[in-house]
């Protein structure tokens, strides 16, 4: 998906021009053909040794575990300074450990470090009993579950509800129909305004038969996904990502970043039908929940009834969410507090990285820490 | 492959394919009495399900042509702006490296300009709905198969499924509403 968006941090750089007027051209050519010839070796041995790739290392307990997800909660790695707690809500499509996919560039860990109490709700995989899960059952019964425990273990009445992607939609669902629960909403690269989206995904979007596919096959297989991930930027990162880890295949933090992203990439689960028909039909074909008229059961949500304090997070260059899809969000509540903060980086880039690490994450720290008892 | 002008197009067009199975369709329609009825009735339902999957087999080959008409355009122009981009000579590592940048941004370029296109998204729209009859189709044969083996259909089950979800819906409904009057009671 963002394979490029994950530099090395020392990549490998070409002999300067000077080296490669001294050398006879041929020579040259026959010594780097050897040296690559050496990589493409070595890449093939990392790749067949590579073992199990560990992710989501930050100590955790499971907090409580249902048939549709488990809540983590994370243990502090720094004293306590904000009492308020912040629940993240994933999205539903594949894994949560992308924001605590190593030490050094662990979303979840620098909370953490930050001093906040941080909670993850980590969906489990539908199966095809699951077929007719919607996105009221996620929202009104599982983050609303997740919630109350939240609450009732910290002894609180409000919390800080944090998503990414998908999940920052269904936190901005949740807060629209349960804001006496919520002290704060901070969402990274939210799905809003679908008809301003200008993704390659939001273009296949448009003429699918989801509702055919649900009575069809019931859930979204996850082959459908990889044909969809397979359509963005298919060559600058699905074919070029591979020569830059042949050519970094000495840099072992490159080539350690690099099996964990693609683990992640191809950790694909299934989608509930329902909740896959809702979200292409409703949000990216009518445009619903910017209409606000999105519908959870039998209520509305209505985004213009958000008053709690609001940051938005937005990548310049998302090709997975237009950023012109996110921001209207600021404008659509009545927070009287609501920021908007944009990064020059991508989809994961923004949450996953050295760039996150250093440039978003410390941020968004200040912005909860001002909000947070 | 382009055919020659003066040759007709290989294969059958889904017109000429859904002419000739409406046809079968007509000629299975077997008298209505007599000893051959029960049969008849059986065989009839089973070729006309067949009929609506060759049907839908012919549409979804004239998307297919068209998907990978589209493919195989952005592929051609992807190869002329390679060869527009390449370096003239290959002497040096730059040479090479110069001819993988060229490869890489060509053929991006031209493809996600096929994928962002409307075109793209009508026809992707459509081969996915024709997998998704195809599918069906298949399955209402299969169904037909558990039926007179006396197992549960896919129907079935999924009546089952729809239910229970329902159900759980409705308990959970319960006990929020029971939690609710309880914490009023509390209060109270």
């Amino acid at each position: 998906m963002t394979q490029q968006e994950f530099k090395p941090e020392k990549s490998e750089q070409p002999a300067s021009p000077v080296e490669n007027k001294e050398k006879k051209p041929a020579e040259g050519l026959a010594r780097d053909l050897e040296e690559n010839y050496r990589k493409l070796e070595k890449t093939r041995s990392v790749l067949h040794t590579a073992g199990k790739v560990e992710v989501g290392q930050t100590p955790h307990e499971i907090l409580a575990e249902t048939r549709a997800y488990r809540l983590l909660h994370y243990q502090p790695l720094a004293g306590k300074t904000a009492r308020t707690p912040i629940l993240t809500v994933y999205a539903l499509i594949n894994k949560s450990y992308v924001l605590d996919l190593q030490p050094d560039k662990s979303w979840i860990r620098s909370l953490l470090q930050q001093g906040f109490d941080v909670y993850l709700i980590d969906w489990k995989d539908p199966t095809s009993v699951d077929k007719y899960v919607s996105f009221d059952d996620y929202v009104n019964s599982y983050i609303d579950d997740c919630v109350d425990m939240v609450l009732k273990k910290n002894k609180v009445d409000k919390l800080t509800l944090h998503g990414y992607c998908m999940g920052a939609s269904m936190s901005i669902m949740y807060t629209a129909l349960h804001q006496e629960k919520v002290r704060n909403l901070a969402v990274i690269a939210p799905v809003i305004d679908t008809e301003r989206d200008s993704t390659v995904i939001g273009n296949m979007a448009k003429n699918m038969d989801v509702m055919k596919m649900r009575d069809t096959v019931g859930n979204l297989p996850p082959e459908q996904l990889y044909a969809c991930y397979s359509a963005l930027k298919p060559f600058k990162q699905g074919v070029a990502k591979y020569f830059n880890l042949v050519q970094n295949i000495d840099n072992e933090s490159f080539v350690g970043n690099f099996l964990r992203i693609e683990k992640w990439l191809y950790d694909t689960p299934q989608i509930a039908g329902e909740t896959f028909r809702q979200w292409i039909a409703d949000i990216y074909q009518k445009n619903l929940l910017a209409k606000n008229e999105f519908m959870l059961g039998d209520l509305v949500v209505d985004l213009s009834k958000i008053t709690v304090p609001l940051l938005n997070l937005v990548a310049d260059e998302d090709h997975l969410v237009s950023p012109d899809c996110s921001t209207p969000l600021n404008d659509m509540v009545s927070s009287q507090d609501k920021r908007l903060m944009r990064f020059h980086t991508g989809h994961v880039g923004l949450i996953a990285s050295s760039y996150s690490q250093n440039n978003v994450l410390p941020k968004v720290g200040q912005w909860l820490k001002a909000r947070s008892d | 492959m382009q055919d020659n002008n003066d040759n007709p197009p290989a294969g059958v067009t889904p017109e000429q394919a859904t002419k000739m199975l409406d046809a079968w369709t007509e000629v299975l329609k077997l008298p209505t009495i007599g000893p051959m009825y029960a049969f008849s009735k059986d065989f009839a339902s089973y070729a006309d399900e067949f009929a609506r999957l060759g049907k839908i087999m012919a549409e979804m080959k004239g998307h297919l042509d068209v998907y990978w008409g589209l493919v195989s355009t952005a592929y051609a122009k992807a190869a002329k702006d390679t060869a527009e981009k390449s370096p003239k000579q290959f002497a040096t590592k730059e040479d090479f490296d110069g001819y993988r940048k060229a490869i890489i941004e060509s053929f991006e370029d031209a493809f996600t300009g096929l994928f962002a296109s409307a075109e793209f998204s009508s026809v992707y729209g459509k081969v996915f709905s024709s997998q998704m009859d195809m599918s069906k189709a298949m399955q209402t044969i299969t169904e037909k198969n558990f039926k007179a083996l006396n197992l549960p259909t896919r129907s079935e089950v999924d009546e089952i499924l729809k239910d229970m979800h329902e159900l759980k819906r409705a308990v959970r409904d319960l006990k929020k509403g029971m939690e609710a009057l309880m914490n009023d009671a509390a209060r109270v």
